[in-house]
C-alpha cells in the first residue's frame, strides 16, 4: 500500500477563551495501514498539539461520543477507515450540540433533555413484584424495540438535520425513534393521545421536514424513515381522532 | 414549561396544518399533471385542443380551475410559509448548513423553498393572463411565439421540479414507498413531463410562426 501523506484540516475553536476566534488548523500526517480517524487523531494531539480537543470512548462504534462532521458528514470518527478518504479531510464538531472545544461537544445534555421530554420510560400503574416472573412479549415485538433501542446517542441525526439547526427545541429523528420504542413495547399503558401530546407538533414528529439527512447517516443504520413514518402515521391518526 | 408554551401545547393545530400542507400539495401535482395533459392535446391537432378548450368553458371547468387553483394555491402557501426559515440569521445558518453537510435531499429541499416562492408569482401572472384572455390555440400560438415563450419554458421547469420534489419527500415522510426506487420513478416521470411540455411548447411556436 502506498502511504499517503494527509493533510487534516480541523476546526480549532475554545468558546471559553473570550480571545479565541473559530479558525482551521491543518496538519500532516504521515497515512498508515488500517488507519482510523481514531488512530490519526490521537497521533496529532500526541505528536503535533496536546491542546487537540475530541472524545472517543469505545473506539468500536458502540459509545457514541466520537460523532463529528468527516468531510461534512456527520459519522463516526472511530469507524472510519482514513483510506475510505481523499488526501484532504476536514473534521468539523456537529452542530447543534453545546461546543465545548475544537471536535468535542455536549451530547449528554441534549439527549438528557429529550429523555425527559419525550418521557423516555414505561409508563404503567400495574404495581411492580419483584418475584413475580416477567411478562413474556413476542419475538417480533422484541426485535422491534431493540432496533429502536440500538440507537447510541451518537447525535448524527441531530446534527445533519436542517430543522434541528434552526429550532432548538426539535427531537429529531433521535427524539421520535425513542418515542416509536415505547409506542410499541406492551408494558407501556399511554395511550396515542398521550403520545400526541409528547411528540404531535411542531417539536415533535410534525416538525420533522423529510429531508432524510438522518436516515442517511445513522451510523449504525436504524431504519429512520420507517421510525419516523410510523410515529408520524400514529400521530396524524390520534390527531384526527382528538 | 413557560408560560408562553402552556398556549401552545395540547393543541392540534400543528398537525391540521401539516395536512393542509400535504393535501394542498397532492392535489397540485395532481392538477399540474392533468393541466399539462390537457395542453398536450394541441399534438393531436387544433381542433382537438380548441374542442377541449370549448368544452371546458362550456361546462364551467375552467372557473371551476381558476377557483381551485387560487384555493389550493392559497392553502398551500400559507401552510408552506412557517417551515421558510424567516429570519435572517436562520438563513445564513441553514444555507451554510448545506454547504458542509453536502447532503443532496438537503439541497433539494432549498431549492423546493426557493422554486416555490418564485412560481407564486409565475402562477399569479399565469393565472391573471388566462382568466383575461380565455383558452385558444390561436392566441396561446401567438403568447408562444414572443418572449413570453422563455416565461412559459421557466415556468414549465420549476413547476415540475418542485412538484416531484414535492411528491417525494411527502411519501417519503408518510412512508408508504422505499425511498431510492421512488426517486428513479419520480427522475423519469418528470422527464417525462418536462418532456411533453416542450413539445406542446414547440408545436405552439411553430403554430404561432406559420400564422
Ligand atoms: S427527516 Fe429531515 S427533518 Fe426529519 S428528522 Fe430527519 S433530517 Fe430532520
Ligand atoms: S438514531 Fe442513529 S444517528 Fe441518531 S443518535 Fe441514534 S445512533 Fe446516532
Ligand atoms: S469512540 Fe465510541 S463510538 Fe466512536
Amino acid at each position: 500500500m502506498s502511504q499517503r501523506e494527509l493533510a487534516i484540516h480541523i476546526f480549532r475553536y475554545n468558546p471559553e477563551d473570550p480571545n479565541d476566534e473559530p479558525k482551521t488548523e491543518t496538519f500532516t500526517l504521515q497515512e498508515e495501514e488500517g488507519m482510523t480517524l481514531f488512530i490519526a487523531l490521537n497521533k496529532i494531539r500526541e505528536e503535533q498539539d496536546p491542546t487537540l480537543k475530541f472524545d472517543f470512548v469505545c473506539r468500536a462504534g458502540i459509545c457514541g461520543s466520537c460523532g463529528m462532521l468527516i468531510n461534512g458528514k456527520p459519522t463516526l470518527a472511530c469507524k472510519t477507515l482514513t483510506k475510505t478518504l481523499p488526501d484532504d479531510i476536514t473534521l468539523m464538531p456537529l452542530p447543534v450540540f453545546k461546543l465545548l472545544g475544537d471536535l468535542s461537544v455536549d451530547t449528554g445534555t441534549w439527549f438528557r433533555d429529550i429523555s425527559l421530554r419525550t418521557e423516555s420510560w414505561i409508563h404503567t400503574d400495574k404495581p411492580f413484584d419483584p418475584e413475580a416472573e416477567e411478562e413474556r412479549m413476542s419475538n417480533e415485538t422484541a426485535l422491534q424495540i431493540y432496533e429502536a433501542e440500538r440507537c447510541i446517542e451518537c447525535g448524527c441525526c441531530i446534527g445533519g438535520c436542517a430543522t434541528a439547526n434552526i429550532k432548538p427545541d426539535f427531537i429529531g429523528a433521535a427524539g421520535v425513534n425513542r418515542v416509536a420504542r415505547f409506542m410499541v413495547d406492551p408494558r407501556d399503558e399511554r395511550d396515542e393521545q398521550a403520545y400526541f401530546d409528547v411528540v404531535g407538533s411542531e417539536d415533535g414528529i410534525f416538525g420533522c421536514i423529510g429531508l432524510m439527512a438522518c436516515d442517511d447517516n445513522c451510523p449504525i443504520d436504524i431504519p429512520l424513515q420507517g421510525q419516523l413514518a410510523y410515529v408520524r402515521r400514529k400521530m396524524a391518526a390520534a390527531g384526527w381522532k382528538r | 414549561m413557560e408560560l408562553q408554551r402552556t398556549y401552545i401545547s395540547g393543541k392540534k393545530t400543528d398537525f391540521l396544518v401539516e395536512l393542509v400542507q400535504t393535501i394542498s400539495g397532492l392535489l397540485l401535482v395532481a392538477f399540474l399533471w392533468t393541466h399539462m395533459i390537457f395542453v398536450a392535446s394541441i399534438l393531436l391537432g387544433v381542433n382537438a385542443f380548441n374542442a377541449l378548450a370549448g368544452f371546458m368553458e362550456h361546462y364551467h371547468l375552467l372557473d371551476a380551475a381558476v377557483i381551485f387553483i387560487i384555493l389550493a394555491v392559497g392553502a398551500h402557501v400559507g401552510a408552506v410559509l412557517r417551515r421558510v426559515p424567516g429570519r435572517w440569521q436562520e438563513q445564513k445558518m441553514i444555507w451554510q448548513h448545506a454547504r458542509t453537510i453536502k447532503h443532496n435531499d438537503t439541497w433539494s429541499w432549498l431549492f423546493q423553498a426557493v422554486t416555490g416562492s418564485a412560481m407564486l408569482i409565475l402562477i399569479i401572472i399565469h393565472v391573471f393572463i388566462v382568466v383575461y384572455a380565455g383558452i385558444d390555440s390561436t392566441l396561446s400560438a401567438e403568447r408562444v411565439h414572443s418572449w413570453m415563450l422563455w416565461f412559459y419554458i421557466v415556468f414549465l421547469f420549476l413547476a415540475e421540479y418542485h412538484a416531484s420534489v414535492g411528491l417525494y419527500r411527502a411519501l417519503v415522510k408518510w412512508g408508504y414507498v422505499k425511498r431510492h426506487s421512488l426517486k428513479r420513478i419520480l427522475t423519469i416521470v418528470t422527464i417525462c413531463t418536462i418532456g411533453l411540455g416542450l413539445i406542446s411548447l414547440w408545436v405552439f411556436y411553430s403554430l404561432g410562426g406559420s400564422a
